[in-house]
């Protein structure tokens, strides 16, 4: 009997193993939905139809980012009106997952995918890029290079120049790919060193530093910082229900380390760890004595309560309260634009200098966020480039960051959008329905997606946001702070590079996931350090870090780092 | 000629006798399908997918087109410098949670079965149902806000009875057990008690009456009564739980762990995602997985075989 079961077992087993490994997804059949409608109307401006014409038919995007930034909902009247332009009929969906990344991997692997694909990409160390690359290598993505040739704004993709190294080299135009590119890196702006001016790092509350006569703008330094928060807790302060402050809090989005409050203990960037020291030796932070002398300064910060317990770990929602009720006389890291703050009651403190002692701003000379790109499977890609080009353009733009003409906005005598009152009276009262009318400025922001690229809103537009010149945009607490800190004199100061950053060639190194695993044990190390009770085991843990590291090919990663540095075409930000 | 007559006719039979008895209970084999699709759709059909330890997946090529790597992955996860850490804390937390968990419901559904008063038993079970239905975000934010320094709960009594008051409980690994466990017995031991709670209320009451005009008490009729009849409950679910041996429960363990207790928050489950699946490398992913149930399914085996033997109760 027993062997009977067993044999049905066997037999069920193989048969199941043989259904499903059937039903893979190697079938690489065209998605349905791409065949659309078309009509043989590709050919632009054909009889009664705009010069924007491309072409009859569906284009649908699977988005595998936060529903934060992109919303899927689009305005019945933007979507006619796209229609009206392009013969489009666009739609996206947003694919939703814990992590965008883990929709990123689950997405490609089902190989369901529509016409295009867009995904987070800052640069090419992002964690999404091998999977891309592994992608583009297996044949999943069209070539987007011949497609790019004949259009009015991505035809700049393929100039000399117009594109960060890091975009050009390591993202887009890979050398493997022999001058063909599988997906496009957006956000380029226009010109090099454009920047907003928002000015991010640890803020102060003004009264707070009014009530104790010390100017914020001249903390440089973390002892200087540490003395700052003595002198808040012996002041007494309370917060808006009453309770005593808190002198540092944590970084408005939650728990995390916050490098621009402890710049000049920062081996590097916080997500980087690794720079070059002055005899021209690339070591990670591990290395050096900025570990321990960090270690050390928080440690007295969190055994003399001057800073919040819960700093590194506490969950968005409370220190989002803590920081709007004023609990935090100074806040860990936020930006100038958080609407809480468009009185400029919080103030940045510093800059705090780097370890060169340099407070001085630091700028890329472009940089890219996110990208997408076209499934092998799309009919007539083309369409797809050529929709992508229509939004990137100044009419385009125009369309899904201002909305519709006359409904939303009007052109004033030089031809750049002045936004309508009542739609400015509507997002302020009501958010939720301003989205509704579909369009960037009311924060839905399908169009950034294929659309947000060669960006130069000065330019184009007239103002840096939606509604500044209305006075009424998102920046009214930025510009206060920005003139606070004298940011224009700030930008004109600021040292422009472009480069790549030290972890850009994790992907390429042969042992790079294990390395990554080690980088992050070590920024958990080091959160441990923290809250360790003696300074010996602070420093056991951090040697325990180094020796992972190590273990996982940290010195061959940093010779290959020199080796990069060396070559002109690959320089690391070091 | 006779033998090989009754030898032909004999499978018909059974069969027939067999699609008979589903003729009669149709209703009853209808009830079940769903849970046979069920079982097919989401345990089944996905085994296939075992094929990717073995095979560097491609975007393109699929499961079957992919290229075979044989045990490429087990090496590399042997490999692994952390290899020996992640199973160290795997087992030592899914020991915890099979072998020191265990009585924990058991004497829950003993007390249960001895409250009288309908009323209460009915409250106090509810309550005690309750954590269950709530997802580990929300039971972790509790115990986050419960246990947070200076303005937690247990750290304002501390203060309040004249302690410090400042422990940061969930970045001390010595704590880090502690709350694990706790943790977990508040979040499952009212399931966890109804299935021997079910087994209680099966046992002939007849033995009880017998016990009593013998002149047993309350302890002698637990002992001697309640808990060698649900002995079979007790370890059927002991057995079937081993299959679980190298899984220490993803969810629970992903949010409890912070930088000061990783050295024994890392585990098996949490590995697979971080560098599996977060990675891209699903056959590594595939691999460590089956590992994990493979040494589950052998630990099933022989304990139900030790069981068979011992005590003459098995699952087949």
């Amino acid at each position: 009997m027993n062997k009977k079961w067993i044999k049905m077992f066997a037999i069920s087993l193989l048969v199941v193993l043989l259904v499903s490994a059937c039903t893979n997804n190697g079938n690489q059949e065209p998605a349905s939905n791409n065949k659309g409608s078309k009509d043989g109307q590709t050919n632009a401006a054909s009889e009664g139809k705009p010069a924007t014409w491309i072409a009859d038919r569906k284009i649908k995007g699977l988005v595998f980012m936060g529903t934060d930034d992109y919303t899927e909902d689009m305005n019945p009247e933007m979507k006619a009106k796209i229609k009206e332009l392009t013969g489009i009929d666009f739609e996206i969906q947003i694919m939703k997952a814990d992590r965008s990344i883990d929709g990123l991997i689950a997405g490609l692997a089902s190989g369901d995918l529509p016409d295009f694909v867009a995904f987070y990409l800052n640069n090419s160390g992002r964690p999404e890029m091998p999977v891309l690359l592994k992608a583009a290598r297996e044949g999943m993505f069209t070539d987007l290079a011949p497609l790019m040739k004949d259009t009015k704004i991505y035809s700049k993709y393929l100039e000399k120049g117009f594109l960060p190294l890091d975009t050009e080299h390591s993202v887009m135009f890979r050398p493997e790919f022999n001058g063909s590119t599988y997906f496009v890196h957006m956000n380029i702006n226009r010109e090099a060193g454009y920047t907003t001016n928002l000015i991010g790092g640890p803020f102060i509350r003004k009264d707070i530093a009014d009530a104790l006569q010390v100017d914020p703008r001249t903390i440089t330094s973390t002892e200087q910082l540490y003395e700052l928060a003595k002198k808040i807790k012996a002041g007494n302060f309370t917060d808006s229900n009453g309770k005593p402050v808190v002198p540092i809090g944590p970084a408005y989005w939650g728990g995390s380390e916050t490098d621009k409050m402890l710049m000049d203990l920062e081996w590097g960037a916080s997500d980087q760890r690794i720079k070059q020291d002055k005899d021209g030796k690339i070591l990670h932070e591990a290395e050096t004595p900025y570990a321990m002398k960090k270690v050390e300064f928080v440690k007295n910060l969190l055994s003399e309560k001057l800073m919040h317990p819960e700093f590194f770990t506490i969950d968005e929602s409370r220190a989002t309260e803590g920081a709007v009720n004023g609990t935090w006389a100074i806040i860990g890291n936020m930006h100038s634009m958080q609407d809480f703050n468009q009185d400029a009651h919080y103030v940045p403190i510093g800059p705090i200098q780097d370890v060169e002692g340099s407070t001085r701003m630091k700028l890329s000379f472009k940089s890219g966020y996110s990208g997408w790109a076209i499934p092998t499977t799309t009919d007539q890609p083309e369409d797809i480039m050529k929709f992508a080009d229509f939004l990137a353009t100044k009419e385009g733009k125009l369309l899904w960051k201002y909305g519709i003409e006359g409904r939303d906005y009007t052109l004033d005598a030089e031809g750049k959008p002045v936004v309508k009152q009542e739609v400015i009276d509507l997002k302020a009262k009501d958010p939720n329905e301003a989205k509704k009318l579909g369009f960037d400025g009311v924060g839905n922001s399908w169009g950034n997606i294929l659309g947000s690229t060669d960006t130069d809103n000065i330019a184009d537009f007239g103002e840096e946001n939606w509604a500044d010149k209305a006075n009424a945009g998102r920046s009214r607490g930025a510009d206060l702070i920005a003139e606070y800190m004298n940011w224009n004199k700030m930008r004109e100061e600021a040292e422009i590079k472009d480069v790549y950053t030290p972890t850009a060639f994790l992907g390429e190194f042969a042992n790079g996931t294990e390395l990554k695993a080690a980088f992050d044990n070590y920024n958990d190390s080091l959160v441990k350090a923290f809250y360790s009770k003696t300074a010996e085991e602070a420093q056991k843990t951090l040697d325990n870090a180094l020796k992972q590291m190590k273990a996982a090919g940290l010195d061959d990663y940093l010779k290959l780092l020199e080796e990069k540095n060396a070559d002109p075409k690959t320089p690391v930000d070091l | 000629m006779k033998a090989a007559t009754t030898a032909s006719l004999k499978p018909t039979i059974v069969k027939r006798t067999l699609w008979k008895r589903i003729l009669i209970h149709r209703y009853l084999y209808f009830m079940l399908l769903p849970c046979i699709a069920f079982f097919i759709i989401f345990s089944y059909i996905p085994m296939g997918g075992l094929l990717l330890a073995f095979k560097e997946y491609k975007f393109n090529k699929g499961i079957l087109g992919s290229p075979w790597v044989g045990l490429q992955y087990f090496k590399t996860f042997f490999d692994s410098y952390q290899s020996m850490e992640l199973i160290k804390n795997t087992l030592i937390i899914s020991g915890m949670k099979m072998f020191l968990y265990l009585p924990f419901p058991i004497l829950l559904a003993l007390m249960f079965n001895e409250i009288r008063n309908k009323w209460f038993r009915n409250i106090s079970q509810s309550i005690l149902y309750l954590p269950h239905f709530l997802s580990w975000v929300i039971v972790v934010g509790l115990i986050q806000r419960i246990l947070a320094p200076d303005d937690g709960l247990l750290n304002q009594f501390i203060a309040s009875m004249g302690g410090d008051g400042s422990t940061f409980f969930m970045m001390d690994s010595n704590y880090f057990y502690s709350i694990m466990f706790g943790s977990h017995v508040w979040k499952s031991i009212g399931w966890d008690s109804i299935i021997y709670l079910a087994a209680i209320s099966g046992i002939n009451p007849d033995m009880y009456e017998a016990a009593k005009i013998d002149g047993a008490g309350k302890w002698r009729e637990i002992w001697s009564i309640t808990i060698p009849s649900i002995m079979p409950t007790i370890i059927i679910l002991f057995i079937l739980s081993l299959g679980n041996i190298l899984s220490a429960g993803f969810d629970q363990i992903y949010l409890l762990r912070t930088p000061g207790n990783m050295e024994l928050a890392d585990i098996l489950d949490t590995y697979v995602i971080r560098i599996g699946l977060q990675s891209g490398q699903y056959g590594y992913a595939t691999a460590v997985g089956m590992m994990q149930g493979l040494i589950g399914l052998v630990l099933v085996v022989i304990a139900n075989r030790i069981s068979r033997k011992v005590s003459e109760t098995s699952l087949w």
